[in-house]
């Protein structure tokens, strides 16, 4: 078996994930993780799964995309590397970034740059815009790990400056306060 | 992961609702510090609390950076001194206030409890001159807090206390006439006092407590408040007994915040962490109010028939969702209704919603008691302990704390405006029944034994 990780894109229905998961059983697949979001109509999945190698990666891709395509989706394969990367072992402290205000374009853009040079990873990011000036209708949450030996101060100075000069209110808390307060 | 609605709720909650983590305070045992020698026994006391509470604001700072909510107090808790300096007299019981006073400037502490004596069996010697010193202690020094406890449920009520406690309050008030009486928004009189207050002005640590301990004071009124009008705002016919559901679960997330900071606070000072203190305190800030939950519960303000009973629900949902919600509960743990303290509550009394029998009559429901109440300065020495001393027979009766802060304010009358600042805030004089006539009944003075039920052994 090799690793694959396989994405699937397009307009939400009923049946995706069963049509994927279908043809991956078909082929002799071993479904490891999923993950999908619905952003707006569309769908998103992601799906790492054990092929046979017989199994070539053109192959798997025809019958994904024999099958998919019709329903209107797009599928892309990608091989999983044995390399874990940079970021990976990096001892870090999980925290909450949330910023509301003006929409404008580039706001995303401006915050993730900060939290890069920083060498902030964002593990999850959920951003809302619905224009307007409506801070309420302009959030972005950033859920982040923070290298333990970053400097706290000088990232936090740098955000809140970029905030100010966006016009956004941000806040950056520690992810166990939101643990405390809303898990049992 | 945690949903939008999870984070943004909590957001929320900091920034618009005045959700802070009111006070942590660490309580610093003094009793290895005693001496007969007052130089050294106050060399000893300054040492031990500068060296002990070097780091406490700092941490506190740091960690409310951390999570994003502020420690607003942080304040220092002792030993009761009439016990740790139990050799003094009351001239070297200034001088303790004094060493007290500056120890916590140079911890950069707003207040130290402790300047305090527990009288509800009888007065030691040392007792009398610690309360001897208190109102001129009190006047000269910023920081220091006093409390007395002149009666308990397993001792009964010390009426000689009482009356000691009148005195003291009146010339307490005599001498801060310029600032309207100032030094007695320092001075608790208890009945059935905690160990472990973390909030001022009745914090001290128990002789059965360890050498340092960290206690915290929630808070969250406004939060308790934002979170009855958003439930009522989209279901109106919300019934009493889903509201207090509401305030409960609201109290649950207050108090985690609360245990949270306070854990950690302890644990980077290397010190034993004590106790959550569920109180719902409330500020002079609009937003930031028990008063205004009378209001979003449905009732016109608070005093008004139905006080009672509100507070009585609130009080009981809020240590229910606390309780849950921490390890270690203690100190008051209840609503506070101190009148110059809360704007919504002295605007009604200044409205005439709310005067000192039904505030009385709700302390019966809450801990504390007749907290912040400024009353006319003439009221008589005499009439100031009866109104203690009734208030102490509710928490002895009752098994629980009641306490007194009263504020005769020198030259003023009833309908007058006192000003106290800050966080003491503002109020009107309220009219106290007989203020200027004698009581024959307590100047029969004694001690008023334990009710029956005191004897449960």
């Amino acid at each position: 078996m090799k690793k694959m990780i396989i994405s699937v894109l397009g307009k939400d229905r009923p049946g995706i994930i069963a049509a994927v998961t279908r043809i991956l059983f078909e082929q002799d697949c071993n479904i490891e993780n999923v993950s999908q979001t619905i952003l707006q109509n569309e769908f998103s999945g992601i799906f790492i799964a054990g092929v046979p190698k017989a199994l070539s990666e053109a192959d798997l891709h025809r019958h994904l995309n024999a099958g998919l395509a019709p329903m209107g989706l797009h599928v892309y394969e990608k091989r999983l590397s044995t390399d874990n990367g940079p970021q990976t072992d990096v001892d870090s402290e999980p925290f909450v970034v949330v910023t509301k205000g003006p929409d404008r374009k580039g706001l995303v853009a401006s915050i993730t740059a900060i939290m890069a040079a920083h060498r902030v990873n964002v593990t999850n990011l959920q951003a809302v815009f619905k224009g307007g000036d409506d801070p309420n209708a302009n959030i972005m949450i950033y859920e982040v790990d923070i290298p333990s030996d970053a400097n706290h101060q000088a990232l936090r100075r740098d955000l809140r400056e970029k905030a100010l000069a966006l016009s956004l209110d941000l806040s950056i808390q520690h992810k166990l306060i939101f643990e405390a307060i809303n898990r049992v | 992961m945690f949903s939008e609605r999870e984070i943004l709720s909590v957001v929320e909650m900091l920034k618009n609702e005045n959700l802070d983590v009111r006070t942590v305070t660490l309580g610093l045992n003094l009793l290895d510090c005693a001496s007969d020698d007052i130089g050294r026994f106050t060399d000893n006391i300054y040492a031990r609390i500068t060296g002990a509470a070097k780091n406490l604001v700092k941490i506190c700072d740091e960690v409310g950076d951390k999570y994003g909510i502020p420690v607003v107090n942080k304040r220092i808790s002792v030993s009761p001194i009439a016990v740790a300096g139990a050799p003094f007299n009351a001239q070297q019981m200034l001088s303790v206030a004094t060493t007290l006073n500056e120890a916590a400037g140079a911890a950069r502490v707003d207040f130290i409890g402790g300047f305090s004596a527990l009288v509800e069996k009888g007065i030691a010697r040392a007792d009398r001159a610690l309360i001897e010193a208190m109102p001129e202690a009190l006047t000269g020094t910023q920081r220091v807090c006093a409390s007395v406890n002149v009666a308990s449920t397993r001792a009964g009520i010390n009426i000689d206390a009482v009356l000691l406690m009148g005195r003291t309050i009146k010339e307490a008030a005599r001498l801060t006439a310029d600032r309207d009486g100032l030094a007695c928004a320092k001075l608790c009189v208890f009945a059935n006092i905690p160990q472990d207050i973390p909030f001022m002005a009745g914090a001290y640590l128990g002789v059965g407590e360890a050498d340092a301990v960290i206690n915290v004071g929630v808070s969250g009124p406004g939060v308790v408040k934002k979170a009855i009008d958003r439930a009522t705002a989209s279901n109106p016919n919300l019934n009493l007994g889903q509201l207090s559901e509401i305030i409960k679960h609201t109290a649950y997330k207050v108090t985690r915040i609360g245990e949270l900071i306070g854990r950690e606070v302890a644990q980077r000072l290397g010190i034993k962490f004590g106790v959550v203190d569920l109180s719902l305190a409330p500020t002079p800030n609009v937003g930031d109010s028990v008063g205004e939950i009378f209001q979003s519960l449905g009732l016109a303000s608070i005093g008004v028939p139905g006080s009672t009973v509100a507070l009585a629900l609130l009080n009981d949902a809020v240590k229910k969702g606390g309780a849950f919600a921490s390890s270690k509960v203690g100190g008051l743990s209840g609503a506070f209704i101190p009148v110059s303290e809360d704007l919504n509550i002295s605007q009604a009394a200044a409205q005439g919603h709310l005067s000192i029998e039904k505030l009385e009559a709700m302390t019966c429901v809450c801990s504390v008691g007749l907290d912040m109440v400024a009353i006319p300065g003439d009221t008589s020495e005499e009439t100031l302990a009866a109104i203690i001393a009734d208030e102490m027979a509710i928490g002895v009766i009752n098994k629980k704390t009641t306490a007194t802060r009263l504020i005769p304010v020198p030259g003023k009358k009833a309908g007058d405006h006192a000003f106290f600042g800050g966080l003491l805030g503002e109020s009107i004089i309220m009219p106290v029944n007989n203020a200027t006539g004698e009581n024959r009944f307590l100047r029969r003075g004694g001690l008023i034994p334990s009710p029956i039920h005191s004897l449960v052994n």
